[in-house]
């Protein structure tokens, strides 16, 4: 169960890295997507060895928001937008190293909670921790309205993943709140956005700066 | 019964409002705004005699803090809705009051449920059910607000989530997967028990997250964009009540983490939110030019009041921020509603362009003075005696430093309100305004509103103290 549970969320923080890297949107939609396959996998794989039918049930139901579902609006979201946000040529250097900061960051928060535990998934809940600290990075450095969506959805897959790996998932109630959660903020972002496109004519973040003081 | 009457209402109006024929809009609005603060006042009641409500099989809870939540939610429902038609053209109604119920729906379930998970399904729900009322008047402007608003807060309220995760993990590391693991009345009862690291970690993600809907800075940046560009009836919901909101879940974990934490941990980061919010608030209200920025900005400072009389503690502390909620949300609801008169007669939200309030709009502008005195925190009105409460019990508490930093942002935010409210006031405007309504109907809410703040000011209705004593000993055990 370690080694799968492991293995799986290094996959996931990889996919993060890589998301980072990646400047245009459509790998970067793509990358959203591999990540929530690997962490329903995840959900799917910690469900079936700790004996909880729960779990794998929610990881079928996080493929078919997270995988199908939000990538579709995100997609139509996107359409029209110049691939690559901001100026040409910028590099993802920079963003990589803090990145690289996060994931050793994200270890140090998460020591009193690696104390607390002898799960065998313990050695992951760091992991996840860092897709999410990742995931809020890029949200608040997104140069566009997609670079926030995705940002904040990679957010959510890592908290998703955390709550996976510490808690073999929450309560029911809870869980159908939060995928509905998702999909509302999708949908309503869908809205906002196009009537943002009407308006300026792009989703660029520089044109979104009359309220100020 | 009763408390699931209270939720009923506001979620049946929203769902009739939404299919209802155009001519009856209005009065289903009206006469769900009523029921509701009508089920609120039972709750209240119901709670008053029994001390504890509980429905749905533990699900729901009532005690005397959610009652004294959903009265606000009640009152403050009650008086956006009676404002609301001024703002919504006949043909605009779909889209505007489902929202509204809708909304006042998502905050009352957020302070009655006994699931924190559930509570936090129920915030952010908040966010959902207002965004588009932010955006009601579809202008650039609005649209920009409603696009932070939304962004910021759904992060917020994911590191909320976080924060959920964790406290529900250092429970079930603890006691197992426990039924009703996550219900706050099972959360206090193992919180002895409970690895207090973890616990302290998960409150800084909670206090973080919920402090953003409750506009603490520096995750304010969402407020005043949203305060000010939404219609009035909003602006006063979200300023008097939705803010309030977000600090009541945060004032739900402060017991949980005092018991597993020790008491100093979350005092110390109250005090610290709610200084800098002081600071950053009276800042801005020195240099904002447009009144309902200033009235955003001014809620920023009072709810960083409210944090640092939860983090002076005490029963004078806790007492006074609890007090405070109250008094806020009626000041602030009151001058958001009369705001949104002055906008419309004026045609600007300049303060600067904005002279002569008293001479040209005598009932509109003596109820925005009152209001704004009241504000400030001079007496006879109850914002002067739960600032006196507060500030008290931090001199008291061996906090005096934090306490005299505090009043001193504090002199600072007043003369930048005294400054605003004189520009308003007094003076000849360039451009005489439209004149403003007539009649009883418009001033009557209004005025109850400044009247019960005077009655929390200067002699307090008989059982309020009891009621508070009450809600002050759930928060501080």
């Amino acid at each position: 169960m370690t080694a799968t549970t492991n293995l799986l969320a290094f996959l996931g923080l990889v996919v993060a890295l890589l998301f980072v890297w990646r400047q245009s949107w459509p790998s970067r939609l793509r990358l959203f997507a591999a990540q929530s396959a690997v962490l329903a996998l995840l959900a799917t794989a910690v469900g079936v060895l700790a004996a909880r039918p729960g779990l794998v049930v929610l990881g079928a139901g996080f493929a078919l928001v997270k995988v199908w579902i939000i990538p579709r609006v995100l997609r139509r979201i996107a359409a029209g937008a110049p691939v690559r946000p901001g100026a040409p040529g910028r590099s993802s250097g920079m963003a990589l190293l803090v990145a690289g900061a996060l994931v050793v960051a994200a270890y140090v928060v998460m020591l009193p909670v690696h104390a607390a535990t002898r799960l065998p998934t313990q050695g992951a809940i760091p992991l996840a921790f860092a897709m999410a600290l990742i995931g809020l990075y890029v949200c608040v450095t997104g140069r566009d309205a997609l670079g926030h969506i995705l940002g904040f959805l990679v957010f959510e897959n890592g908290v998703f993943g955390l709550a996976i790996l510490a808690t073999y998932g929450l309560p029911g109630i809870v869980e159908a709140g939060v995928f509905l959660d998702v999909l509302v903020i999708v949908f309503i972002m869908e809205v906002v956005v196009v009537q943002v496109r009407r308006e300026h004519a792009s989703i660029a973040e520089d044109r979104l700066r009359e309220l100020r003081g | 019964m009763i408390l699931v009457l209270l939720l009923a209402i506001p979620l049946a109006g929203a769902l009739t409002l939404a299919r209802a024929p155009r001519r009856a809009a209005v009065a289903l609005h009206g006469a769900t705004a009523a029921l509701t603060l009508g089920a609120a006042a039972a709750v209240v009641a119901a709670v008053g005699r029994a001390g504890v409500l509980t429905a749905l099989g533990g699900l729901l809870r009532a005690d005397a803090l959610s009652a004294w939540m959903a009265a606000l939610i009640g009152m403050v429902g009650a008086l956006a809705a009676v404002e609301a038609p001024r703002y919504v053209a006949p043909g605009a109604g779909r889209r505007f009051y489902p929202l509204l119920h809708l909304f006042v729906f998502t905050m009352l379930l957020a302070v009655t449920t006994d699931d924190v998970g559930l509570m936090w399904v129920a915030v952010e729900g908040t966010t959902l059910a207002s965004v588009f009322l932010v955006n009601f008047e579809r202008t650039r402007a609005s649209l920009e607000a409603a696009y932070k608003y939304l962004l910021i807060c759904s992060v917020g309220i994911a590191i909320a989530f976080l924060g959920t995760v964790l406290i529900y993990f250092a429970d079930v590391q603890q006691f197992g997967h426990a039924e009703h693991a996550l219900h706050w009345t099972t959360l206090l009862r193992l919180a002895p028990g409970l690895p207090p690291r973890v616990v302290e970690l998960a409150f800084v993600f909670l206090v973080v997250g919920y402090g953003t809907k409750a506009g603490l800075a520096p995750m304010h940046t969402w407020l005043p964009d949203a305060h000010s560009e939404a219609p009035a009836p909003v602006s006063a919901l979200m300023s008097g009540v939705l803010l309030s909101v977000g600090v009541y879940a945060v004032l739900r974990f402060k017991p949980v983490v005092d018991a597993a934490a020790g008491p100093g941990f979350a005092s110390r980061i109250l005090l610290a939110l709610g200084l800098l919010s002081m600071a950053v608030a009276a800042a801005f209200l020195w240099t904002s030019s447009s009144y309902k920025r200033l009235l955003a900005y001014s809620s920023v400072e009072h709810l960083g009041i409210v944090c640092l009389g939860v983090g002076f503690g005490g029963p004078w502390g806790v007492t006074g921020a609890l007090l405070h909620v109250a008094n806020h949300a009626l000041a602030k609801s009151v001058l958001f509603l009369l705001a949104g008169r002055v906008r419309s007669a004026y045609g600007t939200a300049d303060i600067a362009a904005v002279r002569g309030l008293l001479t040209r709009m005598p009932r509109t502008g003596t109820a925005f003075l009152a209001g704004m005195v009241a504000l400030m925190g001079l007496p006879p009105f109850g914002l002067f005696t739960s600032e006196v409460m507060i500030f008290g019990a931090g001199f008291r508490g061996g906090r005096g430093a934090s306490a005299a930093l505090g009043l001193a942002i504090l002199v600072a935010a007043f003369a930048g309100l005294l400054r605003a409210t004189q520009t308003m006031c007094y003076g000849v405007p360039e451009r005489e305004p439209a004149p403003e309504a007539a009649g009883w109907r418009a001033v009557l809410p209004i005025g109850l509103a400044l009247a019960l703040l005077v009655a929390t000011g200067l002699a307090w209705p008989p059982g309020l103290a009891a009621a508070l004593s009450r809600v002050a000993a759930i928060v501080e055990r």
